[in-house]
């Protein structure tokens, strides 16, 4: 079991993954957009199609607008989730000591901190993955929209970062990070990873195999929104210019002068 | 009909009707397989249909934000919900994790109490955007409603009113059957109801040739709403345009983009393209018609088989760009009722038409009161799309889907006397508000935006 989850899977699923979102964004590139279907009032070109689009995408602007509650949550999520990415790549890459690249940070300084963010964004991941869930199982509007794989995704995910936690927070289960490097480098230079120690944790092995289901599962659910915001912004907010108004061969100031419209002989105050 | 199951829709065209505008009915028992190669079509065409099938969360915010739900608290009406319908029946077919997972995703086997369904539903969407508009990834569920109501129209299910209506103007070139003769005699009427209730002479021609610029009406200007089409007669005279009104398109609306945005809404693109190279034409402005604008300014250059010559504006662009200029002289004090305007859902999110109305209607009245929300936040009036049906139980719906806007109007106090002015610029709107304004009691008259610019105009 421990060989399939971490020397054969993780290959899998890096192909599959692969795969997947190219055959997903090919699928969507194969159809065409058809008609000019830009949402109003519309941006005059591609700088502010470009804020338009990365402010929706960044900043969750259209929630914010219209729904503060759902914003908090999912804008602390993503946001979380997207730190949490990056400190596995960077934490894991530099063995924690990535912020003594600053001068005045020394290594110790630099692991404290990379441990220090990595509880707080996963307290924040876990706590915004709990409130969304909440607000699906609560709100009627919500509940009404609610599929059993929105409801499965959630649950999935909090297991998933709840592991991840308990192995930031409770000591005896602890995962060095020269463990993950030493896995990594291995699984990246196709070397077998049987008897590393990163093996040994039964949390890690579990964290991982929840891992790579999600990435599996990714390009064929709903986890690709990412993908599918950019596609939908891209056909609403494209830049648009407005037909210049102004008629033809029109001079209204003549043809007051003319008087037209008022009949003949008209002299009374009253049109 | 008009209810399936519990589920209310609209009177169908009967198969005769749907030769009328050239669709062979499918028989029932092969209309799910049908269907299938038709949704089949459309998710490898069009990219804003597939993207919404595949991009929502169910993050369940469009619900509050569409007055359909708001009104009728039917869970299908909930834009995604709506959106299932069809989504329930793509993932089935067309995507690994509904084949794979079923239920568990929400997949569901094609059938015909699944086609009926989207009868019901598709015809009470109003196409208003309101959902894209909110939604955090921009889904356009009025894509979806587009499919929806495509693929109905493939399997020859199409609502009489919009059946008829297609055929109508493929004869006469409007909506309402009106042939030239009558166009000729009402505009005539219209001339002399000006002179009498204004003082002032307005010539209305049709089919003038090398004119400078076509008005395109909107048919219910003719009969419904005179004022808007007497208001735009004033307004080309008292600029001194050279402009008329072509025969053969005498319809600011096009259904096509409602029901069929292949034959039936190219064929009315066309017809227009040939009305303006006829009369050698330099401009066309349209008329008041929420839809038909979209249709005009968005999908013209899309559906025209030709190069446009053209250029089209709306009479909004152009009266507010007068306006903007100090060219047109109006007398706001001329129109004392408390005014509001609701802004048509097509104006405010699809043709970028928000700020062109405010500076007319703050020009034309003097008690001028806002409603909220507005602009591109504001809701529809209920009939967007047409749904405009008489048949009792799509009545009594009709009633429910305006109640959001009823509530709009009765927030902003103009009708607290009973002599409110509601302005709504499109004839669809005008259509579902005119009955809508006395069954919600709202003390208001409905009214268009050039027939206030027309009260308002000073001529000497």
């Amino acid at each position: 079991m421990r060989f399939l989850i971490a020397q054969v899977l993780p290959y899998i699923t890096v192909t599959i993954f692969t795969l997947g979102v190219l055959y997903r964004l090919g699928r969507w590139a194969g159809a065409r957009r058809v008609h000019n279907i830009n949402l109003s009032p519309w941006v005059p070109d591609s700088g502010q199609m470009t804020v338009r689009i990365g402010t929706e995408a960044f900043l969750f602007r259209s929630l914010w607008i219209f729904d503060k509650g759902l914003w908090v949550g999912a804008i602390a999520m993503h946001l979380a989730l997207l730190n949490i990415i990056g400190g596995h790549i960077v934490g894991f890459g530099f063995l924690g000591e990535q912020f003594a690249y600053i001068p005045g940070i020394t290594v110790e300084m630099s692991k404290a901190a990379s441990d220090m963010l990595g509880k707080i964004f996963g307290i924040i991941l876990f706590v915004a993955l709990a409130y969304l869930l909440l607000r699906r199982l609560t709100i009627p509007a919500v509940k009404q929209v609610n599929r059993t794989s929105d409801i499965f995704w959630l649950v999935f995910l909090l297991a998933l970062v709840g592991i991840g936690n308990l192995m930031r927070f409770v000591y005896e289960f602890h995962m060095p990070y020269e463990h993950i490097y030493a896995y990594m480098a291995h699984l990246f230079t196709f070397q077998s990873v049987m008897g590393l120690p990163a093996l040994d944790n039964y949390f890690f092995l579990a964290h991982f195999l929840l891992v790579q289901i999600m990435l599996i599962l990714l390009p064929f659910s709903k986890l690709l929104h990412l993908f599918g915001m950019f596609g939908m912004r891209w056909l609403l907010h494209q830049p648009y210019q407005d037909p210049a108004p102004g008629l033809p061969n029109v001079d209204v100031q003549a043809a007051r002068r003319a008087g037209l419209g008022v009949p003949a002989g008209d002299s009374s105050g009253g049109v | 009909m008009p209810e399936y199951k519990g589920m209310v829709q609209p009177v169908r065209a009967t198969d005769a009707e749907m030769r009328k505008i050239h669709m062979e009915p499918v028989p029932d028992e092969q209309k799910p397989q049908k269907a299938l190669e038709y949704l089949d079509y459309a998710r490898k065409n069009y990219r804003s249909f597939v993207l919404a099938m595949e991009s929502c969360v169910k993050c369940g915010q469009c619900a509050e934000n569409c007055h359909t739900y708001l009104g009728t608290k039917d869970i299908h009406n909930i834009p995604t919900n709506r959106a299932e319908l069809i989504r329930k029946i793509y993932k089935r077919y067309f995507t690994l994790e509904g084949r794979w997972f079923g239920k568990l995703v929400g997949a569901e086997d094609i059938s015909l109490d699944v086609i009926e369904q989207w009868y019901s539903y598709y015809y009470q969407c109003s196409q208003c955007r309101r959902c894209a508009h909110v939604c955090p990834f921009g889904i356009d569920t009025c894509e979806v409603t587009f499919i929806g109501r495509q693929l109905l129209h493939w399997l020859g299910i199409v609502p009489k009113l919009h059946a008829n209506v297609g055929a109508a103007m493929e004869k006469v070139g409007n909506h309402t059957g009106l042939p030239k003769p009558g166009i000729v005699d009402t505009l005539e009427f219209m001339s002399e109801e000006i002179m009498d209730e204004f003082g002032v002479e307005v010539e209305f021609s049709v089919d003038k040739p090398n004119s400078d610029i076509i008005y395109i009406p909107s048919s219910a200007d003719f009969l419904l709403n005179p004022y808007t089409l007497m208001g735009a007669g004033m307004f080309f005279t008292y600029i001194g345009a050279n402009w008329t009104i072509p025969s053969t398109v005498t319809e600011a609306g096009n259904f096509g983009l409602l029901f069929d945005q292949h034959y039936t809404q190219r064929h009315n693109v066309m017809r227009l393209l040939n009305a303006a190279q006829a009369l050698n034409a330099k401009k066309i402005v349209w008329g008041e018609c929420g839809h038909g604008w979209r249709a005009a300014k968005m999908y013209v250059p899309s559906l025209a088989d030709r190069p446009v010559r053209w250029p089209i504006t709306h009479i909004h662009d152009e009266i507010a760009e007068l306006i903007r200029a100090n060219q047109l002289k109006l007398d706001p004090t001329k129109i004392t009722q408390p005014a509001t305007l609701h802004e048509p859902c097509n104006y405010v999110r699809a043709c970028g038409l928000n700020e062109n109305m405010s500076t007319i209607i703050k020009s034309c009245v003097s008690d001028f009161r806002e409603m909220s929300p507005n602009g591109a936040n504001n809701f529809c009036c209920g009939g967007g799309s047409a749904i405009l049906f008489d048949d009792p139980e799509m009545y009594q719906r009709r009633i429910l889907l305006s109640s959001k806007k009823a509530e709009q109007v009765r927030a902003t106090g103009v009708g607290a006397n009973g002599n409110g002015i509601l302005c709504a610029p499109c004839s669809i709107c005008k259509a579902q508000l005119y009955p809508m304004v006395e069954e919600h009691e709202l003390g208001v008259e409905v009214k268009g935006l050039v027939d206030l610019v027309g009260k308002a105009l000073v001529w000497k």
